[in-house]
């Protein structure tokens, strides 16, 4: 079997080294040892295609790799499956400067892509913490986020084409660029957010739009979580945001422990919201510091500071978007559940009192993309609590938490998609019909099963 | 006791620069402006000698458009007491802006004049240089630390290859390098506040200062474009390049 592997994509591009196979088996979850058979790095399509095609002879499955950013196992191999890794499909194709798009390979990692716009004098305006290992495919696999979706939306609204593999091996290009296509089911748009169950995502045509204009970065003190969505309409009502986060004084503490970086303010605060807005004129400034006035009036704000220098910029971003990197050696157990803006102050509120009652004994860190609706709830592992021990007792309370996100109707997974994490609480946010036919739709792609099997839908492996 | 802080408005350090296609310059339409990098730290410095109570008035001085204002509010949120504009649309180069400076300092008689050592737009280095001769005071450059005594600064400077430690009499002119502090951000309420502190207006003119440029650009270019790498297939070839094409080995 890796005799003719290694025939498809040559000798050094499949490897079996134990170091390589934990490397390319995981992403950034910890919760699963990592036991692919082994690693191969294909360079185009048509390799993908053969691969695919061996595998279904084989009865071998596959498990996609793009960056391993990942966050719920979806890039996770624990059970001797070839991981199919996109490190070496990292060529840009083309790039249109009329239609404002770039066609990519799915290795691409997605600072790169950033950074070719900016040469073009364009904007690539998907954007999070891990844009320097994450990569295109997976992104668009999992239909990725970030702090930018309030103003641009996800992954999803940037893709204006696919070329795709399935589970079957047929080679398929979705869309290709066009902006209108009323021809039928879009099976680009099923591809998005599949985490590799359906096939493999091998090019990408992404869209790019014009730069945008000078952003000014604002963080506030907030002492209750609960008055952020008061802030956001406030802010929302006089200036174009781009950004509304926010995280408590506790993921701030991890921040300035890991970081060595002072503390923003001279008085902490329970809770902080990191706004970005866009300045196009002077008075937009002005209606910034009206919308800073009135929460100051209304009790929501005690205090805010604003960059005056895109280094400044980066700074504040930092409190925000290192938290997840300084709270990884904790092995944070991740929840990422979204409910409709407008629900969240009641949402937080009942999530703060159970989980209040449900954790005495654990540290939990607060953070999310709040004017989205998104809250990441981490909970940390106590040092003499077991992995496994600590694990469990997650489940339990998650699925308290999750009733809440339910009878929100809200989402288990607002952007860190399902992958093997999630799938049991798949069932909190989609219907039985609905899963019985993602599961049928899944049989047409991959009738085989041989696309990250175990992913995604409970109950398959 | 009295500081005169000086703070230009430059091109953001994390812009991208692009020069004009024509050669006369860096394009300027819709770039971000910020503070140049060394003047806030030597606004910082001001500041804190105000709130540890050696200086009694922050003054911050800016020589440009009438879009330099924005930089003076930035100084004032930080806590500057009041700001001075001398407006002009003119190419101002280090000369004509250290006589401006020498103007104001006749005027405010500071005890101590902060500058950046260099702004990041022309890295010239030389308007703290020029105003302290053209003043006849002291100067003490490239400051990583001061500490103020009776009627004299003690200075660390950065020097090549290490820390020079100076006295100067008061007045001085202070140029600031990197390591003096870290600039604090303008908090919001500070940023109402400063809308209240006042800014003077002048022109060169009403300081009887000729700002005639004397150094004319001939050709603006971008820095050489670095050739692209090359992944190599094995040891043996990168062996055969680094010694017959790069000859860096033999």
């Amino acid at each position: 079997m890796l005799a003719q592997l290694r025939e498809i994509v040559g000798h050094h591009n499949v490897t079996t080294e134990a170091s390589d196979l934990e490397h390319f088996g995981q992403d950034w979850t910890r919760f699963f040892k990592p036991a692919p058979m082994a690693i191969i790095f294909p360079k185009n399509t048509e390799q993908v295609v053969q691969i695919v095609k061996l595998a279904n002879q084989q009865k071998l499955a596959l498990v996609p790799s793009g960056g391993r950013t990942g966050l719920s196992g979806g890039a996770v191999a624990e059970r001797g499956e070839l991981v199919v890794s996109f490190d070496k499909m990292n060529q840009v194709l083309s790039f249109d400067e009329t239609d404002r798009t770039v066609t990519v390979q799915a290795g691409v990692i997605t600072a790169n892509l950033q950074t070719l716009a900016m040469s073009k004098g364009l904007y690539y305006p998907v954007d999070f913490a891990s844009s320097g290992s994450s990569q295109i495919g997976g992104n668009i696999a999992t239909n990725a986020g970030g702090i930018k979706v309030l103003r641009y939306g996800l992954s999803r609204d940037w893709v204006a084409g696919l070329t795709v593999v399935t589970g079957a091996g047929e080679h398929l290009q979705l869309n290709q660029g066009l902006v209108k296509n009323a021809t039928g089911y879009d099976l680009r748009h099923l591809f998005i957010g599949s985490e590799g169950t359906l096939g493999l995502i091998t090019e990408a045509t992404i869209r790019l739009t014009r730069s945008p204009p000078t952003l000014k970065v604002v963080l506030l003190a907030v002492p209750a979580m609960t008055d952020t969505i008061s802030i956001l309409r406030t802010f929302d009502d006089r200036v174009d945001l781009s950004a509304f986060e926010f995280f408590s004084d506790q993921a701030l503490d991890h921040v300035i422990r890991h970081n060595s970086i002072p503390l923003p303010f001279a008085v902490r605060a329970s809770y902080y919201v990191l706004l970005e807005y866009e300045v196009k004129a002077t008075p937009d400034d002005v209606a910034a510091l009206d919308a800073f006035e009135s929460c100051v009036t209304a009790g929501w704000v005690v205090d805010g500071i604003v960059g005056e220098s895109e280094q400044q910029n980066r700074s504040l971003w930092k409190y925000r978007e290192s938290i997840s990197e300084s709270i990884t050696r904790h092995m944070p157990y991740k929840n990422d559940v979204a409910v409709r803006v407008s629900q969240v102050p009641g949402f937080l509120a009942q999530v703060q009192e159970k989980v209040e009652s449900a954790y005495p004994e654990f540290e939990i860190i607060w953070f999310g993309h709040i004017g989205d609706g998104n809250l990441h709830l981490n909970i940390l592992k106590p040092e003499s609590w077991s992995a496994v021990a600590f694990k469990k007792e997650c489940e339990l309370v998650s699925e308290q938490i999750m009733s809440i996100v339910a009878a929100y109707q809200g989402s288990v997974s607002a952007e860190h998609g399902v992958g093997l994490l999630k799938k049991e609480q798949l069932h909190f946010s989609r219907s039985p019909e609905e899963i019985e036919i993602m599961v049928r739709l899944k049989d047409v792609f991959d009738p085989n099963g041989i696309m990250n099997p175990g992913k995604l839908l409970p109950g398959i492996s | 006791m009295k500081v005169l802080v000086a703070a230009k408005r430059v091109v953001d350090y994390n812009v991208n620069i692009r020069v004009l296609s024509d050669n006369t310059g860096v394009d300027l339409n819709n770039v971000k402006m910020s503070l140049n990098p060394f003047d806030e730290i030597a606004i910082e410095e001001a500041v804190r000698l105000r709130e540890a109570g050696t200086a009694e008035e922050v003054i911050v001085v800016s020589v440009g458009t009438s879009a330099c204002q924005e930089q003076i509010r930035t100084a004032l949120a930080l806590g500057a007491d009041r700001g001075i504009l001398v407006e002009t649309d003119e190419d101002m180069q280090p000369l004509a802006i250290a006589k401006v400076l020498k103007a104001i300092v006749d005027k405010e008689q500071p005890s101590l004049v902060i500058a950046g050592k260099q702004a990041i737009d022309g890295d010239n280095s030389q308007t703290g240089q020029m105003l302290a001769a053209l003043a006849g005071l002291g100067q003490a450059t490239f400051a990583s630390q001061l500490v103020m005594g009776d009627g004299e600064a003690t200075v660390t400077r950065e020097v090549d290859g290490g820390a020079e430690t100076i006295t100067v009499k008061l007045p001085a002119i202070l140029t600031t390098d990197l390591r003096l502090n870290e600039p604090r951000y303008a908090s919001l309420p500070n940023i109402m506040k400063a809308k209240k502190k006042p800014i003077d207006v002048y022109t060169p003119e009403d300081l009887g200062v000729d700002v005639t440029p004397r150094v004319k650009t001939l050709k603006v270019e971008p820095p050489a474009s670095r050739k692209a790498g090359i992944i190599v297939e094995s040891v043996e070839e990168l062996v055969d390049k680094l010694r017959n094409e790069a000859k860096v080995i033999s």
